[in-house]
């Protein structure tokens, strides 16, 4: 048990060396990618562009507007001549948002008569659309509690908002972890299944078939490289965690850990998928096409408290919803084991079975 | 066809670079109308290469070439669109039927209907594939398949046909069938070129071409070819084969020895002749009396830098004979009504036979026989449907885990890892027979000298030629010493000279006590088997050794093991015929 | 170019699709399923957030603003915080995304001074909606008591999607994703295919010219495409209810052009491999990645660094989906949106004019 064991492991540990496009996929997913998608996604509102029309032409409208354009949120795109126009700039989206001060803007403030400023939003993107909005409305808030309105000192409840775990509130924190955990599901799930409908295309199982080697040495061969794979990955990504400045705050060992756990169901996944396919396309294609529920399922791209209440449900099943709490947990919030001891059960929970079944159905399809 | 002449293909000076690697070089050719030229050669010689830049679906890197009067660089689409050309494997859609694919090639050679279906009737009438006109062609056997193939080909009824080895691994009924098809082919005036590692095909041209490592080492008719090697061949009738070729290896002049059962059969340099000397010292071990050169003597003598090599391992196969402590029981092989359905169709049927120790057992049968099928059942990656096969007096369906420390098995896809060198490879296979460490070690090695691995150890797969491919495959077969050895189809698609080579392996091995069940299309190899199975449909139709198989036939004067086969078959589709036939 | 050679390709191309059940599965499942989990899925809205409520002065002043948090149906009451501890354990565990914290004497201070501090504590580790639940919150803070004396009033109009829902925002971006998922790997696979299993060697070797050939592989696979795209929205207009303000006739036809455009990709990712792993590992690196990250259909491009700005514009994408809502969703026509239509032209005409010139008679 122990020769064959051993050589059939040094046998994978070849193979995956020697695979170079599995290597750079694999290098792809937990670096490059990492990296491309930290700089260039982000649902932040950033220098949109605000088309103004100021009919007013005083000191207190330049101001207003001034105190749009020296925040990030916005950037001038122009300044149309009149609404009409500016609602032609939407049109062609020349502008996203148009900033319209009604003509006596400082008389009617002075007097207390509380002018209209009109706020048009492009709302296509529905959600820039609703920041921008909050923007403005937070701009024009803070507007005339500013001494510079001349009106009386406005009351009200001041917010002090504090945004914990991401302070800066930048996406990138997110993006990295998120893409860290993709990563870990793509490859858990495609490199079992490539390396064992790879040995189906070649022949080679059935060579395998007639040495003693049992289907239980086969599958801890087949699944446990790459579970070793999935943790040392972590280790290059750990350069970028850092290069982006997300914080570590919670325990590593846990981290990995819980990483080994997740991988698990992945890995189980891609089992099950090689033993249903017989070439490498229909195997990759399959991994492709279960990937994306669970990926869509997870709260990576979208918050699961937004879903219909079935696929919220749904997204309990996915295990890459349960790795997300604990890969954000772990980094921004520091947490440990008795807060996430509900996500590692859940864990535990998708993956025991899907393991189970994985090796009973790699049992069988052995004739 | 202004300026073509009598010559189809004239090439000067042709040559192909890949990278750094030449495929061919300095190639001469001129092919005249109404032959039949052969292309011959071993693996990688590049035939397939020469063919590609033949039929101008490749530049050539130097030289220059025209085909039935045009260049295949500047007018390379006035050649496609004239000529036929039938690529090596199967190239048509699987997913479409006889008729579809058939029909596809009508249509892009814009073949006028009317003459469509006249033509297209004949031809498939020719093929005998007329039956399956809506079949799947993915589902046909593979000799149908290039049949098929062979049709699309000559759809628009070209003047030159250039076809990339049609007989490979193809039975040699369906072969047999596709020459035919060729010869009527021919009298009708067409021009054909084809590459092939069958010598018994290189017998059946016009001209002949032997090439080797990218150049023509000789060209011309089979008889001027074959007088090349009159006076070079030999054979010894010997009951020492090892003897006698220890002394052929130490011979200056011996170039290459073919081991059969009963005769050792031996090519010298026709320029030496056959020297006293070695002549009284093999005197001593048999009768030696010149033989008639075949043209794979001729390729021999042609391939006179490649020395076939001895096996060094044979001390060794013998010692590890005599230290074998236990008895093996009376039978290596022993099955009784093995049979194997797939669904309605029954792929094995009823079949009862025994292999004993030492034996080297053959199945010959033609495509979809059942020969994988029976072979896949007594290595136990089948179970059979009904009856029991006991190897080694292991029961194959109750003992698989004991069943396979016993049984080597070699696929006729050689299943390697590609990724791996020689000796991971070997290792690996070590390991997973559970042999320890230090035991693997030797065992690597003895199994390296008994197949003639030696410097290769740190070579990739993914670059050797075929025929070291099935040598390691055999090693890795033989490394735990089985008692059995099962090869399905071990010598397809390798030439000549590698698989006498591998024969006599498979030789030394039986005669230290393996016994040997094997698989193969190639009938002139059966002589190297001691007894035979015929398979039919399923069905083991004959067993015996070849002089028990003539007896058992009415008929006299079938000289070839081929003419008994077909006369097997033929008795047996008459006598399987008439049963249906009452039955409606 | 022979008609009777090109209906010959058509004829076999669609005989093979039709008896591989796999790809027309694929190729007309996948979209719907796309488009269901994008619609359903991807919402970016912000309502029933949970947030816990830590109320140190138990008023009917703090209540009130309590009340105001609930009934703006951004948010639901999830906890109630008796101890400053257990507020930091909810954003922990994550049973509450925002904390609200009203000091003690707040009804007082508010009274006295006519000011009053409160604390929005907000899990930030989802930024995407962290950002906006911070914006409503403090906006509903905001507004709380300060009614009184409003010096500028806000008249915020939300135009071509005024109830800012998600779905109207995503499908008809989505329109050009899906096509650019889909077809441009099902047409290199098919090219691929015919070059591993060597059967591209009798199309070298036969009269079919390279147009010819790439015409008859593109109709049918065209075909599928435009089916994708004509179901797709369908389904989008009448299940989803997305409003369609622009011409339908255009949307199609522009469509039609952006169909060749993805399956011209396809062809020309075929060219340039031997293998079908590679081709779609290839495919997926230049159509499925971008076209989700880098076409502005999730992610605005403007806030991507310059240079990356300019790798989005290599894709064509991006133009189909600055189209396509602006046909859908503002109603705009050519007069407006003549640059995407023209780069949409120029770019397929370049495509294919690079397939034609790499694709080859030859095996090597």
């Amino acid at each position: 048990m122990g020769t064959r064991l051993a050589g059939l492991l040094v046998k994978e540990m070849i193979q995956l060396l020697r695979d170079r496009v599995m290597l750079v996929l694999i290098l792809w997913l937990y670096t490059i990618e990492v990296v491309i998608c930290a700089y260039a996604l982000s649902f932040e509102v950033n220098d949109m562009p605000l088309a103004v029309v100021d009919l007013d032409q005083t000191s207190a409208s330049r101001a207003l507007v001034e105190s749009f354009l020296v925040t990030d949120a916005f950037a001038p795109a122009g300044y149309p001549a009149s609404a009409p126009a500016a609602t032609d700039w939407l049109q062609t989206g020349r502008a996203r948002v148009a900033l319209v001060i009604p003509e006596r803007f400082q008389h009617d403030l002075a007097r207390g008569d509380a002018p209209t400023v009109q706020v048009l939003l492009d709302g296509t993107n529905s959600n820039m659309a609703a920041q921008a909005r909050g923007y403005a409305l937070e701009i024009v808030n803070r507007f005339q509690a500013a001494p510079t309105t001349a009106a009386a000192a406005g009351g009200g409840v001041q917010p002090v908002v504090r945004v914990w775990y991401n302070s800066d509130q930048t996406y990138t924190s997110f993006v990295v972890l998120s893409m860290i955990a993709l990563a870990a599901m793509m490859v858990g799930v495609i490199h079992p299944a490539a390396s064992i409908v790879r040995e189906k295309e070649a022949g080679t199982i059935e060579q395998l078939q007639v040495t003693p080697i049992g289907t239980a040495e086969l599958f801890v061969a087949k699944t446990f490289p790459t579970l070793v794979i999935g943790l040392l990955s972590i280790f290059p990504s750990l350069l970028i965690v850092w290069w982006f400045g997300v914080p570590m705050r919670g325990s590593f060992l846990l981290f990995l850990a819980l990483t080994a756990v997740f991988l698990v169901s992945a890995i189980s996944l891609g089992v099950l998928i090689a033993s249903v396919s017989r070439t490498l396309q229909q195997a990759l294609l399959l991994s492709f096409f279960s990937l994306f529920p669970l990926m869509f399922l997870s709260g990576t791209l979208a918050p699961v408290e937004s879903m219909p209440a079935l696929l919220q449900t749904l997204s309990l099943g996915s295990p890459l919803r349960h790795y997300m709490d604990v890969i954000l947990g772990v980094f921004l919030k520091g947490i440990g084991l008795s807060e996430l001891w509900l996500q590692a059960l859940a864990l535990l929970a998708i993956g025991a079975p899907l393991f189970a079944t994985a090796m009973l159905i790699f049992r069988r399809g052995k004739p | 066809m202004s300026g073509a002449g009598d010559n189809m293909i004239e090439a000067e000076g042709l040559a192909r670079r890949f990278g750094h690697a030449r495929a061919i070089s300095a190639i001469d050719l001129r092919i005249a109308r109404g032959e039949i030229f052969g292309l011959v050669g071993p693996d990688g010689a590049g035939k397939t290469t020469l063919l590609q830049l033949l039929a101008a679906i490749l530049d050539p890197s130097e030289g220059n070439c025209r085909v039935l009067g045009f260049d295949t660089v500047r007018q390379a689409s006035e050649v496609t669109s004239r000529i036929g050309y039938m690529a090596q494997g199967f190239t048509l859609y699987d997913h479409l039927t006889v008729a579809e694919n058939l029909a596809f090639a009508g249509k892009v050679r814009a073949v006028p209907q009317a003459v469509y279906a006249a033509r297209s009737e004949r031809i498939l009438a020719m093929a005998a594939l007329t039956p399956f006109l809506h079949r799947r062609e993915g589902t046909l056997s593979g000799g149908m398949r290039k049949k098929l193939a062979l049709c699309t080909n000559l759809i628009h009824q070209p003047p030159l046909l250039l076809l990339d080895e049609p007989g490979l691994g193809v039975d040699p009924l369906s072969r047999r069938e596709l020459w035919r098809m060729l010869e009527d082919f021919r009298h009708e005036g067409a021009t054909i070129v084809f590459a092939t590692s069958y010598m018994d095909e290189a017998e059946m041209c016009d001209h002949v071409a032997f090439l080797d490592h990218g150049s023509i080492t000789a060209q011309g008719s089979p008889d001027e070819l074959r007088a090349r090697a009159q006076g070079a061949v030999f054979q010894v009738e010997t009951d020492n084969p090892v003897a006698v070729e220890n002394v052929l290896s130490e011979a200056p002049e011996m170039l290459g020895s073919q081991w059969r059962p009963t005769d050792v059969r031996f090519v010298v340099e026709p320029a030496k002749g056959l020297s006293n000397e070695l002549r009284k010292q093999l005197e001593q071990l048999g009768r030696v009396e010149p033989a008639t050169p075949s043209m794979e003597d001729v390729f021999v003598v042609l391939r006179k830098g490649v020395r076939t090599e001895v096996p060094t391992g044979i001390a060794e196969v013998a010692r590890l004979a005599a230290s074998k402590g236990h008895r093996e029981p009376a039978e290596s092989v022993e099955t009784r009504r093995l049979t194997r359905r797939f669904g309605d169709f029954v792929a094995v049927d009823d079949v009862s036979f025994e292999v004993n120790p030492g034996e080297i057992f053959g199945l010959l049968g033609p495509n979809g026989a059942g020969k994988t099928t029976l072979i896949r059942m007594l290595c136990g990656l089948l179970p059979p449907s009904n009856g029991t096969a006991r190897v080694v007096g292991i029961d194959i369906a109750s003992q698989p885990r004991r069943l396979r420390q016993r049984i080597g098995y070699m696929s006729q896809r050689f299943s390697l890892y590609h990724d791996l060198t020689v000796h991971e490879n070997l290792a690996f296979f070590a390991s997973a027979y559970g042999i320890k460490r230090r035991p693997a070690r030797e065992a690597i090695a003895w199994a390296s000298a008994v197949t003639g691995l030696h410097g290769l150890a740190d070579e990739a797969v993914s670059g050797l030629s075929g025929a070291v491919r099935q040598r390691l495959a055999l090693a890795c077969g033989i490394l735990h010493r089985p008692a059995v050895l099962f090869l399905d189809e071990p010598t397809s698609g390798v030439d000549p000279q590698a698989r006498s080579r591998f024969w006599r392996l498979v030789n030394t091995l039986a005669a230290a006590g393996t016994a040997v069940l094997v698989t193969t299309h190639y009938l002139e190899e059966a002589a190297y088997c001691h007894r035979l199975g015929l398979m039919y449909e399923g069905r083991l139709i004959a067993a015996g050794d070849l002089a028990a198989l003539r007896a058992g036939l009415p008929q006299d004067g079938l000289e070839t093991i081929e003419d008994v086969f077909l006369a097997y078959i033929e008795r047996e589709r008459t006598q399987a015929v008439r049963p249906i036939g009452e039955a409606r | 170019m022979k008609f009777t050679r090109i209906a010959a390709i058509v004829e076999k191309e669609t005989t093979e699709i039709v008896r591989d059940p796999i790809t027309v599965v694929v190729a007309l499942l996948m979209p719907l399923l796309m488009l269901f989990l994008f619609g359903y899925a991807i919402s970016l809205d912000v309502d029933n957030v949970p947030i816990g409520v830590f109320d140190q002065d138990r008023s009917p002043d703090s209540r009130a603003l309590v009340d105001r948090f609930i009934q703006s149906g951004y948010f639901q009451l999830a906890q109630d915080f008796t101890d400053n501890r257990d507020v930091e354990k909810g954003l922990q565990r994550g049973t509450v995304k925002l904390a609200l914290v009203i000091p003690p004497k707040f009804q007082n201070t508010l009274a006295r001074d006519g000011t009053a501090p409160v604390q929005v504590l907000v899990d930030g580790t989802y930024s995407a909606t962290a950002n906006l639940v911070a914006a409503y919150a403090a906006a509903i803070v905001s507004d709380f008591h300060s009614e009184a004396s409003p010096s500028v009033h806000v008249d915020a109009r939300v135009w071509y999607n005024p109830a800012l829902r998600s779905v109207t925002f995503v499908i008809p971006g989505l329109f050009g994703v899906i096509l650019m998922a889909f077809p441009p790997l099902l047409t290199a696979l098919a090219i691929t295919r015919e070059k591993e299993s060597g059967s591209i060697q009798q199309i070298f070797a036969s009269p079919l010219t390279p147009a010819e050939f790439l015409t008859g592989k593109l109709v049918p696979y065209g075909l599928i495409a435009f089916v994708q795209i004509v179901m797709v929205i369908a389904v989008g207009f009448l299940w989803f209810d997305v409003p369609l303000r622009g011409s339908i006739g255009l949307l199609l036809l522009v469509g039609l052009v952006y169909v060749f455009c993805t399956v011209g990709i396809g062809l020309l990712v075929s060219t340039v491999t031997k293998s079908q792993l590679v081709a779609m590992l290839l495919a997926l690196i230049v159509t499925l990645m971008p076209s989700f990250l880098f076409s502005g259909f999730l992610f605005p491009i403007s806030t991507m660094p310059y240079v990356l700005q300019l790798y989005t514009r290599l894709f064509p994408v991006q133009y189909f989906v600055d189209f396509s809502r602006g046909v859908v969703l503002k109603g705009a026509g050519l007069p407006e949106l003549w640059p995407s239509v023209l780069l949409l032209f120029a770019y397929t005409a370049i495509i294919f004019a690079l397939a034609a010139w790499r694709f080859r008679k030859k095996v090597a």
